[in-house]
């Protein structure tokens, strides 16, 4: 018993020492330097951070091919935090503790941006989100916050517009999941609808029976609702609506916008309005598209904004900064002329020169509409 | 508070309200009867609910439906159904009756202590959980439409659905079918004099091990039909379907007095009801608070649940 003990104690001490004489984090880092993603890779969300992730992925390939010998380890350092911050919460400070991780695409969600961005600030890495859309995000990111789209202060009035664009006499009923972006995202719509919106509820991310919420909308008198949320649970509240026998106007935002969600709720998809402040990577350039999917990679929704916001950093790289500070420094003053969009960030870190585009959905597939420059209108 | 909504479309609300229930209380009779007989909480049983819901969807895929077709009609349409429903029923008592196997009847033999047990049921629910987030790549699934949906008639405002209809009427039959196999078979007989005391029962000769995979594959097979009508009236699961309806009719069960047949029944119908009801005066998102607190409430007046607590006094 008192080997075992002392074995213990043994093991206990070493590990402590090893602790102890560990590198203090932001050390300079001695191997590769690493490109990170943060996004949902598995749970319920993981469709989009996927989207996203191959972006990274086929933007590092694409660097590494024509810069042969750089510094830059090939794999990308993947950071699944499910979407949801209560994961993000402890795995950033691991994330920036990694000295080799010297930038970081994402984090794809608004709420696990809220608790990853004061970690990520305190170890000065810099970040560029392609998807978290919360207009609030700057001031938890402050200096190293990027924002590779437009906030849902562009996208609210965007889904709006769209909306009306389709009936001039719309009522809308408004109905979010209680997430972060779900809430901040429904207060922009709300504001550009004012006198249009004849009711509202909330159903939080886990509801499945809808039955009460159609109720409420049916005696609204509505003829549009937008729902504010993600896109498993878009699909099972519009295949309830339909079902019901409404045939109202669906919208929601990009949330939604994902193949996903016409897989899932299939005939009662059709005619969804969706907005994103995305550019499909199809549309963006049909050649990379080919050759991303020649790689063995989907391009999806938000792939055009990763594949941009991981360029960025690559292209910081290659001009010589090798640790976060002056990574950092260089895409909050450079600029890059990416696929979506000249990525040019303001002192908030907010892109300029972007849109917002809208799509419907027509025999299964997402097709822009006409007008789908929305923030030109 | 929209008063209004619940006076106007009260009829349409309590019969959605119904169908819902119906679920809570096929799934809560699983709770129901594990308790009883052994005074113990299987929160795996959420589980055993999930992986009905995956197997009346494989079943769908085996009998050559996918997720494009139109509905199918006829006696081809409930042949169809009837086969995922015996498939759902069949895969969940079978789920139900190995985790009594693996997870409990060698604790129970070597006269763990409850609390173990509990650790236990929790580890299962939580392997079972991940193994199927791993299987779907976390993505949820659809159950193709194979019986066409209907509003059959209206009454008083309330649309009335084909499927709701059969939801209500289906789980009322095997309920009723439950009841008479706890009452009047060789089986039932046995499961209610374990409840009732266990020692003695052993000493009169009941086979206690039989009698407890009995238990557990009546409260397997409950949970596969609910698994079923779920899929069939909401069409999608994933691998956390479990969680929100396991914990519903966990508290149906509760509410109704856990270890009670009545009580589960009764309290499944209550919570859909009331869930329905709350979420359409003070909105969805009140509806767990809501239905919570006058759970608290009722346990307050009657600890035992409405019907108090235990399997003996189900008889009729």
């Amino acid at each position: 018993m008192k080997k075992i003990i002392s074995a213990i104690a043994t093991v206990a001490l070493v590990v402590g020492t090893a602790v102890a004489v560990a590198p203090a984090a932001n050390a300079a880092c001695s191997g590769k330097l690493k490109i990170a993603y943060q996004g949902p890779l598995t749970g319920p969300e993981a469709a989009l951070g996927i989207n996203e992730l191959n972006g990274v992925k086929f933007a590092l390939k694409k660097f590494l091919d024509a810069n042969k010998g750089a510094n830059v380890d090939p794999t990308v350092y993947e950071v699944d935090d499910q979407g949801d911050p209560a994961v993000a919460g402890p795995i950033a400070p691991k994330v920036a503790a990694e000295e080799c991780v010297v930038a970081l695409v994402g984090p794809a969600y608004s709420g696990a941006s809220k608790v990853s961005l004061p970690v990520y600030l305190s170890a000065g890495l810099p970040i560029i989100t392609p998807s978290a859309t919360n207009p609030t995000l700057p001031s938890f990111g402050k200096s190293i916050f990027h924002r590779a789209v437009l906030t849902d202060d562009y996208q609210g009035p965007a889904a709006a517009r769209l909306i009306v664009s389709k009936n001039k006499n719309a009522k809308v009923f408004l109905v979010n999941d209680a997430s972060d972006y779900a809430v901040g995202l429904q207060k922009t719509v709300d504001i550009t609808l004012a006198g249009r919106v004849v009711g509202k509820d909330v159903t939080p991310t886990g509801t499945t029976d809808f039955t009460a919420t159609i109720a409420k909308i049916k005696k609204s008198k509505a003829t549009a609702v937008f729902y504010s949320g993600y896109f498993s649970q878009a699909a099972v509240f519009v295949k309830q609506l339909r079902d019901s026998g409404s045939k109202i106007i669906f919208a929601s935002g990009d949330g939604t916008l994902d193949d996903q969600f016409i897989k899932l709720a299939r005939k009662a998809a059709e005619g969804a309005l969706l907005t994103a402040p995305a550019v499909p990577f199809e549309t963006a350039s049909p050649k990379l598209a080919k050759e991303m999917v020649a790689a063995g990679w989907k391009p999806g929704v938000y792939t055009t904004e990763s594949f941009d916001a991981a360029n960025f950093f690559l292209d910081a790289i290659k001009a010589g900064n090798t640790d976060r500070a002056s990574i950092n420094k260089y895409v909050s003053t450079k600029s890059h002329k990416g696929l979506s969009k000249t990525l040019k960030f303001d002192a908030d870190g907010e892109v300029s020169g972007a849109d917002v585009n809208g799509f419907i959905v027509k025999n299964g597939k997402l097709v822009p509409v006409s007008n789908h420059r929305l923030r030109l209108l | 508070m929209d008063f209004a909504l619940l006076h106007d479309a009260f009829w349409g609300l309590t019969f959605d309200g119904l169908a819902l229930g119906a679920i809570y209380a096929l799934i809560s009779l699983g709770y129901t009867l594990v308790y009883g007989v052994l005074r113990l909480i299987n929160f795996a049983h959420s589980e055993v609910f999930m992986i009905g819901t995956f197997s009346a969807l494989v079943a769908s895929g085996i009998m050559g439906v996918k997720v494009e077709d139109d509905p199918r009609t006829g006696w081809n349409m409930i042949f169809t159904l009837l086969i995922c429903l015996v498939a759902a029923m069949l895969a969940s008592g079978i789920t139900a009756v190995l985790v009594e196997i693996v997870a409990y009847r060698r604790l129970r033999q070597r006269g763990a202590t409850k609390l173990a047990t509990l650790i236990s049921a929790i580890g299962v629910s939580i392997s079972l959980v991940e193994l199927f987030r791993i299987i779907t790549d976390s993505l949820p699934r659809e159950f193709p439409r194979i019986m066409d949906k209907t509003f059959l008639f209206s009454y008083a405002g309330a649309d009335i659905r084909n499927d709701k209809v059969i939801v209500i009427i289906a789980a009322g039959l095997m309920m009723f079918a439950l009841e008479r196999f706890i009452s009047k078979s060789r089986y039932g007989k046995g499961i209610r004099a374990v409840s009732m005391d266990e020692n003695t029962a052993t000493l009169m000769g009941v086979n206690i091990n039989k009698v407890i995979t009995v238990t557990f594959l009546a409260g397997g097979l409950m949970a596969g039909a609910a698994a079923f009508f779920y899929i069939l009236v909401y069409e999608n699961t994933s691998f956390k379907v479990g969680f929100f309806l396991g914990i519903s009719a966990f508290t149906a069960a509760v509410l109704g007095g856990i270890g009670n047949l009545k009580g589960a029944l009764f309290g499944g119908f209550v919570l859909g009801i009331l869930e329905t009801y709350t979420s359409a005066v003070f909105g969805t998102a009140w509806k767990a608070v809501i239905s919570f607190l006058i759970l608290v409430l009722v346990l307050l007046i009657k600890p035992t649940g409405l019907f108090g607590e235990s399997i003996q006094q189900a008889r009729v």
